[in-house]
């Protein structure tokens, strides 16, 4: 395949050299890319006066595809969410992340490969939020017809592609009648186009419960935004933590690939953090360019390492630095 | 035994409250709503689905669907008479689902920029 033009957003903290170790990585893997480096996050903030320049956005609108660091949201105050803004600028629907056991994690489970496809810009993450007295917030739950008809078509069209078998819709559709409700009825609408892909719903303090009891009774599942953060997160927690959980981001006209962990501001320039979780969004963004060989080389190089054992980084009980684990993946490439 | 008469409920500092604009919920076919001169109120942005489609980047992929959230703020000293009289004026041109007063609580505004 031809050269592929990328931007890349290291964010800020641990991002940077995060961000380096997968760059260093996925050039070794044979695939052509010309890295186009863009700011973004706190650090850029303090720079530019704001998170997401002009030269950063114009940058991903051209390219139609990025792969992003960790950057920080301040909690109850302060700056919006670059990812949030991103997600919605470029209107990237589709947050799918995947969570399947890594092999020399040990987990009490034999097998849990689980694909989470959250709505990714509606539900109560639309920002409309009003002091409504002096004693009294609110925040607007927005769930529309057209949003959920596209993320569960998404959800569809994903499995089937990557040969899935089960959909569930994740919902509290028996409390909140008209929102969820919405969500679930436009589900069961895209369901019936799609009868070779089994379907179901589940309501998501329930699907909570099961996914710690029995997590290998899940395979795909679509979720309005706020259950699908939560959920994918509990995903992750099954199958070794956020150290190893990538996700992507996609829309119709352009894709962001990003780790979901946060920056780790206390380890920065330390070179200790795990740099898997930004490499394994690294192979999903080969996959969805179609470099499959070059995902395929990556991901069997890291669960060499990660089965020797020997070059592991502190969280996954080993003492090598993110350079360390990169440089051992790439020899395990070759 | 705790009972119901022993339960205070709590009150949060008080602050001064400042009425500084409206959001008002304008459903139309037409795409991004304009809006033509209030007076005491002067749009400030438009947002659907609470991503901000006007002013800055728009991507027709934004407009999903027919209920924009249009933030007027006051360009003067304001009363609920003020916001009376411009939803009458507004209404005369749009049909709109919701309007949510805009309160600064001290120096803190109670209610979210658009994305």
């Amino acid at each position: 395949m031809g050269k592929h033009v990328i931007t890349m957003l290291p964010g800020e903290g641990t991002g940077p050299e995060i961000c380096e170790a997968v760059r260093r990585v996925i050039d070794h893997s044979g695939v052509e890319i010309v890295w186009e480096y863009e700011d973004i996050g706190l650090d850029c903030l303090k720079e530019h006066g704001t998170l997401l320049p002009e030269k950063t956005i114009k940058s991903i609108a051209k390219n139609k595809i990025a792969i992003k660091g960790p950057t920080t949201t301040p909690i109850g105050t302060g700056h919006k969410s670059a990812n949030v803004t991103l997600r919605k600028m470029f209107d990237l629907y589709a947050n799918v992340r995947p969570a399947k056991l890594i092999p020399v994690l040990k987990r009490p489970w034999d097998k849990i490969d689980i694909l989470t496809f959250r709505e990714n810009t509606e539900d109560s993450y639309a920002a409309i939020e009003h002091m409504v007295s002096d004693e009294v917030a609110q925040c607007l739950k927005v769930i529309t017809w057209p949003g959920s008809v596209r993320i569960a078509e998404f959800a569809f069209k994903w499995a089937k592609a990557n040969g899935r078998k089960k959909i569930y819709c994740v919902h509290k559709a028996n409390i909140m009648k008209m929102t969820d409700g919405l969500f679930l009825e436009a589900f069961r609408e895209v369901a019936k186009k799609h009868p070779d892909i089994e379907s179901g719903d589940i309501i998501v303090d329930n699907c909570s419960m099961q996914l710690v009891r029995n997590p290998a009774q899940f395979d795909c599942l679509v979720l309005p935004n706020l259950y699908g953060d939560i959920l994918s997160d509990l995903c992750a927690g099954l199958v070794g933590g956020l150290g190893f959980a990538p996700g992507a981001n996609i829309g119709d006209n352009c894709s962001i690939f990003e780790a979901v962990h946060g920056s780790a501001p206390k380890y920065a320039g330390m070179k200790k953090v795990n740099p898997s979780a930004v490499l394994l969004s690294g192979v999903m963004m080969l996959r969805w360019l179609g470099e499959n060989a070059a995902a395929e080389k990556i991901e069997k190089g890291m669960n060499k390492v990660l089965a020797e054992g020997k070059t592991l980084t502190y969280d996954a009980g080993g003492t090598a630095s993110t350079d360390e684990y990169a440089d051992a993946i790439i020899k395990a490439m070759k | 035994m705790l009972t119901k008469s022993t339960v205070n409920r709590a009150k949060r500092p008080a602050k001064p409250i400042t009425l500084v604009g409206v959001d008002v919920y304008i459903i139309t076919e037409e795409g991004i709503p304009m809006f033509d001169d209030y007076g005491a109120f002067k749009i400030e942005f438009v947002s659907n689905r609470g991503t901000k489609v006007w002013p800055g980047y728009v991507s027709d992929d934004l407009m999903m669907v027919n209920w924009y959230r249009c933030r007027f703020m006051a360009t003067r000293p304001v009363t609920d008479a003020d916001v009376d009289t411009f939803m009458v004026s507004l209404s005369k041109k749009w049909k709109w689902s919701a309007a949510q007063k805009l309160w600064n609580y001290g120096d803190e505004a109670g209610f979210s920029k658009a994305y």
